[in-house]
């Protein structure tokens, strides 16, 4: 069984927990373990980027260390976690003098970065490790091909490409592909790869509402019943976005994480799968499976 | 990308492209298609990432260093995926943001993200309720979350002394 550390970043755990349980359980149906990174720190995001280039390579830079101690690569589920940890290995592996900097810093705790560990995002372990056959394998209730949904991948997962490496950040299809081997169909919208405005939520709630809205028009354009993401930030913003203007609640696009389509469609439990805890009843999805198969 | 560089006519430009990352600044040929591509830029009328590139340009530093407009780019790179010329508005934006930075000028919203990240070692330590950890139990996931900040308290006073 491959393992991974997984590094859910500070936004999952307390805001989006479903996540990180869905992703337990489907990678477990696959075969992949995650263990926890335990004592570690958060990635500093676009606030310490923004302020201290160094230090946010640091803080990155010591999960890697972490990571490499126990001699395991680590798997990401954040598009912001996805960039900075990219970033900083991209950064200590090329920057020599950075590399220098960041280790004295790291010795006082015995930790050392070699670029050793990898990160990968989960959508990286399903491609990579698992494989469309496998997933389909898997599943134990395909959903009907009437149900039409959409999907979102975050700009931090695919842009920069150079340090992302997961698919073309103007035409994402990986997450597109899963989807439908799941049985569902997958809908293109305009502006698919725009940005859920989530990241301008500190400096303008207002127009970041404004763009996650627009997001959500362009899914219901084309007939959309569903959302799904890839990053807990995103799909964080994506529901919340639906609370603010005047959606009356049964206009309102259900959004889902990945691993929790995947997890319904593979028959693990919903509790397991928290999909009570999603902000938009995700009924119409899961009432949208086929016959189970005998 | 082989695109002919223009040398910077501002000193402010100058002193931009001499920094990693602000180098693209030379590239720019204020086509507009970034202004066209962005999220931003289509909900909030005063950015536009071209104009913010050709105030620096034109060298007016202090306004855009003592702005909030810098601070609006949300780094999503979509810009940059589009930008015929191979220049990136946001390598271009975070080099003013170090230097805004420098200058004492950072918005509150980071200053304080920032803050919280450093002293508690992650960001959401006061939004983390008992409800919260219910829902954790609940889901078979560890309670506990053991975040650590002492490295991040030594980060603070290594690289952020007087800064926030
Ligand atoms: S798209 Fe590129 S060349 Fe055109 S204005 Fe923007 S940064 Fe300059
Ligand atoms: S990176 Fe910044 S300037 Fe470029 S499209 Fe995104 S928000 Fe606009």
């Amino acid at each position: 069984m491959k393992e991974y550390f997984y590094y859910p970043g500070c936004t999952s755990p307390v805001r989006l927990p479903q996540y990180e349980a869905s992703t337990i359980a489907v990678l477990d149906k696959l075969g992949i373990k995650l263990s926890y990174l335990h004592n570690a720190n958060c990635c500093g995001a676009q606030y310490v980027e923004s302020l201290s280039p160094n230090a946010f390579v640091a803080m990155s830079g010591r999960i890697l260390a972490l990571a490499e101690k126990f001699e395991k690569d680590i798997c990401v589920t954040c598009g912001a976690c996805n960039h900075s940890l990219k970033h900083a290995k991209h950064e200590l592996d090329n920057n020599k003098e950075l590399r220098i900097e960041i280790n004295s810093l790291l010795k006082e705790e015995d930790l050392e970065y070699t670029g050793a560990a990898k990160v990968v995002h989960l959508i990286q372990i399903l491609r990579d490790d698992v494989g469309i056959e496998k997933i389909k394998d898997a599943v134990v209730r395909p959903f009907d091909p009437s149900l039409v949904l959409a999907t979102h991948y975050g700009c931090h997962l695919t842009r920069p490409w150079e340090l992302a490496q997961i698919d073309d950040p103007e035409n994402p299809m990986i997450m597109d592909h899963m989807i439908e081997a799941l049985g569902a169909t997958v809908v293109q919208y305009p502006e698919k790869t725009r940005c859920c405005g989530g990241p301008l939520l500190a400096m303008d709630p207002e127009a970041s509402n404004r763009i996650g809205l627009e997001k959500i028009e362009n899914v219901r354009s084309v007939g959309g019943q569903g959302i799904v993401t890839a990053c807990g930030f995103c799909d964080i913003q994506l529901a919340q976005v639906q609370f603010g203007g005047d959606l009356k609640s049964e206009d309102r696009i259900p959004v889902l994480q990945l691993p929790q389509l995947m997890g319904i469609a593979f028959g693990i439990d919903e509790e397991t799968l928290g999909l009570d805890l999603n902000k938009i009843s995700p009924e119409p999805i899961i009432n949208a499976l086929q016959e189970v198969k005998c | 990308m082989s695109k002919e560089l223009h040398s910077p006519t501002s000193s402010f430009a100058m002193e931009i492209a001499s920094i990693p990352g602000g180098e693209d600044i030379r590239k720019c040929i204020q086509c507009g298609i970034c202004s066209a591509t962005c999220s931003v830029a289509s909900v909030v009328d005063k950015y536009r990432p071209r104009k913010l590139i050709q105030k620096i340009l034109i060298g007016e530093r202090n306004e855009v260093l003592k702005d909030d407009l810098p601070w609006l780019c949300m780094m999503c790179r979509t810009c940059e995926d589009r930008c015929q010329e191979g220049a990136s508005p946001v390598d271009i934006f975070h080099v003013v943001r170090q230097l805004a930075v420098k200058e004492g000028y950072i918005p509150d919203a980071f200053k304080q993200a920032t803050k919280t990240v450093l002293l508690d070692g992650w960001m959401l330590e006061d939004a983390y309720s008992d409800f919260i950890e219910e829902d954790r139990e609940n889901l078979n996931l560890d309670t506990n979350l053991e975040w650590n900040e002492e490295f991040t308290r030594r980060l603070m006073s290594k690289y952020f002394k007087g800064v926030i």
